[in-house]
């Protein structure tokens, strides 16, 4: 077993907002900023707490939320898959 | 200010991610948890090549904002890279991306999927074809839950494969519709047209279904289609 020597650090804001966050019960009852397009109502004519969302006020989250989802996300992958991310822009060797 | 916008005494203003990416109390749920697999291309150099060695399961998810910081760190959910150094382009063949609902394993041999069937197109131009939008758009119809109508409940999954001659997206679907006429058979085929416009196919491409069944038998993955759209 080889340890890893980069701990995981605490939990970002944005990851702590999403842990603590409750879901939205009625999407219709949701004010969005003037600039958000908001799901289509004609898609959710019920406040169901179960919602469909089209593809246009999905992408709006893209480059909102980009957190990763877990703390330990980076070790998981590398456990789970396997490989390192060689596919960031970033990377480039 | 909007905090006490409504007057209600104890209301508290629904925060979004749109409001602030740090401190948002609301998030968006999915009408179903999902789970994303990846097949790991087998290695030549190692005994690892079973099948159900190289299919991981990877993360659970049930919220929009979790996909989208699943997508922006998780390089395998793009299956070409942006700087395209010599050979990138190369990795991955014979590798999958799958996102099931949660409980159903992608595969023939599922409980749940053993009467199914799919939707599945070959993109064989795959220097040409924008695959990784492809890809985050039948992603999208899934968790939005716009590719079916409430009642069907037939998708199971969305898959990509990757390999030396083609990408192809799939469809899973719980049934293989029923005899012509029926409203099962309708409604497969209303999914079969909804997923061909997320490709953004022509009239000229077909979109092929096959039952998981007949495609077992004849021992490879493209069996006759028993429905085209």
């Amino acid at each position: 077993l080889q340890i890893k020597t980069s701990e995981p650090g605490p939990p970002s804001a944005a990851l702590t907002s999403l842990r603590s966050a409750r879901f939205i019960d009625d999407i219709n009852s949701v004010n969005y900023p003037a600039n958000i397009l908001s799901p289509n109502p004609a898609l959710n004519p019920a406040a169901t707490g179960k919602f469909k969302y089209p593809k246009d006020f999905l992408m709006q989250f893209k480059d909102v939320f980009t957190e990763k989802p877990s703390v330990d996300w980076d070790q998981k992958m590398r456990e789970t898959v396997g490989e390192p991310d060689s596919a960031r822009p970033q990377t480039a060797r | 200010t909007g905090e006490d916008g409504l007057g209600l005494p104890g209301y508290k203003e629904q925060l979004t991610v749109f409001h602030s990416a740090d401190n948002f109390n609301v998030k968006h749920p999915l009408m179903n948890k999902w789970t994303l697999w990846y097949t790991k291309p087998p290695s030549p150099n190692k005994g690892e090549n079973n099948w159900n060695d190289l299919l991981k399961e990877v993360v659970t998810f049930d919220s929009v904002e979790e996909f989208w910081g699943i997508y922006a760190r998780f390089s395998c959910f793009r299956l070409t890279f942006a700087n395209n150094i010599a050979k990138t382009s190369e990795l991955g063949l014979k590798s999958d991306y799958h996102l099931f609902k949660t409980g159903v394993r992608p595969e023939w041999e599922d409980i749940q999927n053993k009467h199914g069937g799919k939707w599945a197109y070959q993109f064989k131009e795959k220097r040409s074809v924008p695959i990784d939008d492809l890809w985050l758009h039948v992603m999208l119809a899934a968790i939005g839950e716009t590719l079916e109508s409430d009642k069907d409940k037939e998708i199971m999954g969305v898959v990509v494969n990757v390999r030396k001659a083609f990408y192809r997206i799939g469809l899973w679907t719980k049934t293989t519709g029923g005899q012509k006429g029926t409203p099962k058979e309708a409604a497969l085929m209303e999914i079969g047209k909804n997923f061909k416009e997320v490709l953004k196919l022509g009239d000229k491409e077909v979109v092929e279904f096959s039952g998981h069944t007949e495609s077992a038998h004849s021992g490879q993955s493209r069996a006759k289609a028993k429905h085209v759209v």
